[in-house]
């Protein structure tokens, strides 16, 4: 953590309040380090063998281990201090932000407001555009997903930015400073894996999508400096923060409030759509529309990556990974567990030869994991028919 | 400027799980570990304090020990131990949001 990059459009912590983070981070990392395995412990030493007794049988799946677990004092402890530590990391984000909130929206408006000089580097600079009548996607708006008051979306004022704040430092902690100094470990290993298995391309025309503070996207626009690179997402808070800071950061970035599921860009107009770690908070019906509007983006020989958390390949795994579902509001993730995601992509439209789910090891060292020990991405990959790319 | 007023809400919308068979359990391991948080505030602040204390000024732990708050101070230690208070009870408060009074979720 101690390397996060502080720039202009992040709160500076007083004392108490970066007291107050840095024992958030510390304690989660004890928890993730030192409490969280022990469940894997309890499971193999004293659930599975008390099942298979009852049973006859090792347990099924997630749901069969969720049962016993969950009434296992080890488990319940565990349990209850990591929700209240994702609670904790919220307040302790969320009192400087509150504290230094009209700074943050006056200094976010003149980074991204037109200056004299402006005129001269229009080309050199990206854009926002907002659409107030967009509704926000019910699997946003029923619950703060991950906790988050107020989610992605929430404007408390006008020309808000709090959201996008709270959200870049929010998972600077959760992480425990694994994603790096500027938030841009899964920009990075996307970016890795395409230079690695496809080194020739040349995307010309890039869209992001649920950009959220555009922390994956500026790698992207950094990385092929030539390209016109979009990103998009639902919450407006989080899109005036994204913008303010790409701008800061002298990527240039059209960032655009639209819902992925259909968006207002033309048939075949990109050469690369990607997203990081936005499907599993989605919808089972809205990860097809999703897929589908990909397909339909894509330029004839385009590609499609999608970089995810994958849910755990044994079902305790699984139990551990969906405790994010019941009890951190990640709704749609438990059902994650289930998808297969290169089916859901025929489903949208791909063919068979197109679609690929690759795991893929991480480059940098993910030391605070959470809920397992063994760490690799999911990247749902497509290549679109076709020549060009 | 605008000068924001309305804060955001102070708990996330959404399901509140309880881990354990009373509530009032779940509520006493929060407070557990807002009162360790609250803890390691304090111990930064002193630590601090007490560096600054001895690199600029050389004071010793006898005039610290000697040390009585007149009015202005004390009411600042007033509101210190207010904000105390209302971090610590905040398990409370999320059970009342959650079970009594769901929907006012202003401070
Ligand atoms: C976990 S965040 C990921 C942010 C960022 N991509 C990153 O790498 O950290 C997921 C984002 O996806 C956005 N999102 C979810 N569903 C969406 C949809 N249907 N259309 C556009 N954005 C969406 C959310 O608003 C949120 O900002």
């Amino acid at each position: 953590m101690k390397d996060f990059k502080q720039h202009a459009l992040l709160p500076t912590p007083q004392h108490d309040e970066q007291a107050r983070q840095d024992f958030v981070g510390a304690l989660r990392g004890h928890l993730s380090g030192r409490v969280m395995p022990g469940n894997y412990q309890l499971f193999e030493r004293r659930v599975a063998p008390l099942f298979a007794a009852e049973h006859g049988r090792a347990p099924a799946d997630e749901q069969e281990i969720r049962e016993w677990m969950t009434r296992e004092p080890y488990y319940q402890f565990w349990s209850a201090l990591q929700r209240r530590s994702q609670e904790l990391l919220w307040e302790s984000v969320i009192d400087p932000t509150e504290r230094e909130w009209s700074k943050l929206i006056h200094r976010a408006r003149s980074k991204a407001g037109a200056k004299a000089s402006a005129r001269t580097n229009a080309r050199k600079r990206g854009s926002l555009r907002l659409d107030a009548a967009l509704t926000v996607p019910r699997y946003h708006a029923a619950a703060d997903i991950h906790l988050q008051p107020g989610g992605y979306h929430t404007d408390f004022t006008a020309d808000d930015v709090a959201a996008g704040a709270i959200y870049d430092k929010g998972i600077n902690l959760y992480m425990g400073g694994a994603l790096g100094a500027e938030n841009d470990l899964m920009g990075n290993t996307l970016l890795a894996y395409l230079r690695e298995r496809h080194p020739s391309r040349q995307p010309k025309r890039i869209l992001d999508l649920g950009c959220a503070i555009g922390n994956s996207t500026v790698v992207w626009a950094k990385a092929f400096p030539k390209a016109e690179v979009h990103g998009i997402d639902v919450g407006a808070p989080v899109l005036r923060y994204a913008h303010a800071r790409a701008e800061s950061l002298g990527a240039r970035i059209h960032f655009s409030q639209q819902n992925a599921e259909r968006t207002d860009f033309c048939d075949h107009s990109f050469d690369l759509v990607t997203s990081h770690i936005m499907l599993h908070e989605t919808s089972k019906s809205a990860l097809l529309r999703i897929l589908a509007e990909c397909r339909r983006l894509l330029k004839p020989g385009g590609l499609m990556l999608h970089l995810e958390i994958p849910r755990g390949r044994t079902p305790i795994e699984q139990f551990m990974h969906n405790w994010e579902s019941y009890n951190n509001n990640e709704t749609f993730s438990r059902y994650m567990t289930r998808i297969d995601l290169t089916a859901e992509a025929r489903g949208a439209g791909f063919t068979a030869e197109e679609v690929a789910l690759e795991e893929f090891v991480p480059t940098m060292d993910v030391t605070q994991m959470n809920y397992t020990e063994r760490f690799v991405w999911n990247i749902l990959v497509a290549a679109k028919h076709g020549v060009g790319g | 400027m605008t000068d924001p007023t309305q804060p955001p809400p102070e708990f996330p919308k959404g399901h509140r799980p309880q881990v354990f068979s009373d509530p009032a359990i779940d509520q006493l391991y929060d407070g557990y570990v807002i009162l360790g948080t609250e803890l390691a505030v304090a111990f930064d602040r002193i630590d601090t304090l007490e560096r600054l204390l001895q690199e600029r000024l050389g004071m010793s732990r006898a005039e610290i020990d000697a040390y009585k708050p007149n009015e202005v101070v004390e009411a600042e230690r007033q509101a210190r131990r207010a904000d105390l208070a209302q971090r610590l009870l905040r398990p409370f408060r999320e059970f009342r949001d959650d079970r009594i009074t769901r929907g006012s979720r202003r401070r």
